[in-house]
């Protein structure tokens, strides 16, 4: 009994671990210059 | 021209307006299944705008049925195309997408147009995609990202999308991806700027690696925040906006020009809703002009000239951006630093 309470709680810490490791950070850098400019006339030609 | 729009909602209506201000309608039939919204949006369309009630569509030769709606794509092009109609379809779902692409032999046979997915994301995605193509002599890679959606239909898709299994092509092959899995930083045009976005099933590669035969990887993600990936496979728990909010596109192209590599970086800022509307009715408006490239069924990318298409979009107010700069991590050449494996 003791030890598939042990596994239980392993199994609970590990998928608490996963969900935080899964819903936390971020996905990437931002670009650190430039920036957006409208597509205009020339572009569009 | 005659039409038949399907679905008079936040997307429908507003395609319907524009076709009504882009080209003469004879006459504009309104089928939508809540006939509050339908007798609603007659009235408000006005004109030659009148509602079609009953289970068959009233479609003639040369009509142009526009799916605007959450419903059977597959039988409704059907019908439209025996009944000698072209089809203009908004749905940004996968099934859909796949059902109306099945249809490209038969509507070549018959010289009808079916616009797949002339939307927000894909099709003006796909405009987006089609005219950075034109900067390079080979595409090795398209990676497409969107934020936002339009009605509640449209939001109701994306909740699905999320959830479910997608694929991107790689390498090749198609590579099937687990939804909400693959996170990555996406930077769009302000307001909007960075979200991270995920995959899930999305239509765009298989609309764009049919339109670009020898391109390598196409991938598409989607914007969500930790509440969408939690309850991606649940019942949607908040009920949407109406209107949709504001929506982002962003669409890199890596490629070879000469003998050096290079990428470029196109994006938008529109609410979902409206500039959807615009491209479903250009679209339509463009097989009245006998502009699209060929007959048959296939995405934006595909069928009509995209720098042209664009010009118009602009000139209704639906305008695309690009990227100009460099990161902190690449400051030589590449334009936005991506993660490995996209």
């Amino acid at each position: 009994m003791k030890i598939v309470r042990r596994a239980a709680l392993a199994l609970g810490v590990a998928a608490f671990i996963a969900g935080v490791l899964r819903l936390r950070g971020s996905g990437g850098v931002p670009p650190q210059g430039g920036g957006w400019r409208e597509l205009s006339g020339p572009d569009l030609r | 021209m005659r039409a038949v729009l399907v679905g008079a909602g936040a997307v429908g209506l507003r395609a319907a307006r524009q076709l009504l201000s882009l080209t003469t309608v004879e006459e504009l039939g309104v089928v939508d299944i809540d006939d509050v919204a339908r007798d609603a949006g007659v009235a408000s369309l006005g004109g030659p705008a009148r509602a079609q009630i009953g289970e068959i569509l009233e479609l003639g030769d040369g009509d142009v049925l526009l799916l605007a709606a959450p419903c059977a794509q597959r039988q409704l092009a059907e019908q439209a195309l025996d009944d000698g109609a072209h089809v203009v379809s908004t749905s940004d779902a996968t099934d859909d997408v796949k059902a109306l692409l099945d249809h490209d032999a038969e509507a070549r046979e018959r010289r009808r147009h079916v616009v797949v997915a002339a939307a927000f994301s894909p099709g003006f995605a796909c405009v987006l995609a089609a005219h950075a193509v034109t900067r390079f002599d080979h595409v090795d890679e398209i990676h497409v990202a969107k934020v936002g959606t339009g009605g509640p239909a449209c939001a109701h898709q994306r909740h699905r999308a999320l959830g479910d299994a997608g694929a991107d092509w790689y390498d090749g092959a198609w590579l099937r991806r687990r939804g909400s899995s693959g996170r990555a930083l996406c930077w769009f045009p302000d307001p909007v700027r960075g979200v991270d976005c995920y995959r899930g099933s999305l239509p765009e590669p298989l609309l764009l690696e049919a339109a670009f035969p020898g391109v390598r990887r196409v991938t598409a993600r989607v914007g969500a925040n930790r509440r969408d990936r939690l309850t991606a496979r649940l019942p949607m728990l908040r009920r949407p906006h109406p209107e949709g909010g504001l929506g982002a596109l962003r669409v890199e192209v890596r490629g070879r020009r000469g003998s050096a590599h290079d990428e470029y970086v196109l994006g938008a800022v529109d609410r979902p809703a409206v500039a959807a509307g615009t491209v479903a009715a250009l679209a339509a408006a463009w097989i009245g002009d006998g502009r699209l490239a060929r007959h048959g069924a296939g995405g934006l990318a595909e069928l009509v000239e995209p720098t042209p298409f664009l010009a118009a979009l602009a000139e209704r107010g639906v305008k695309a951006a690009v990227f100009e700069g460099s990161s902190r991590e690449a400051p030589g050449g590449r334009l936005v630093e991506v993660p490995t494996g996209r």
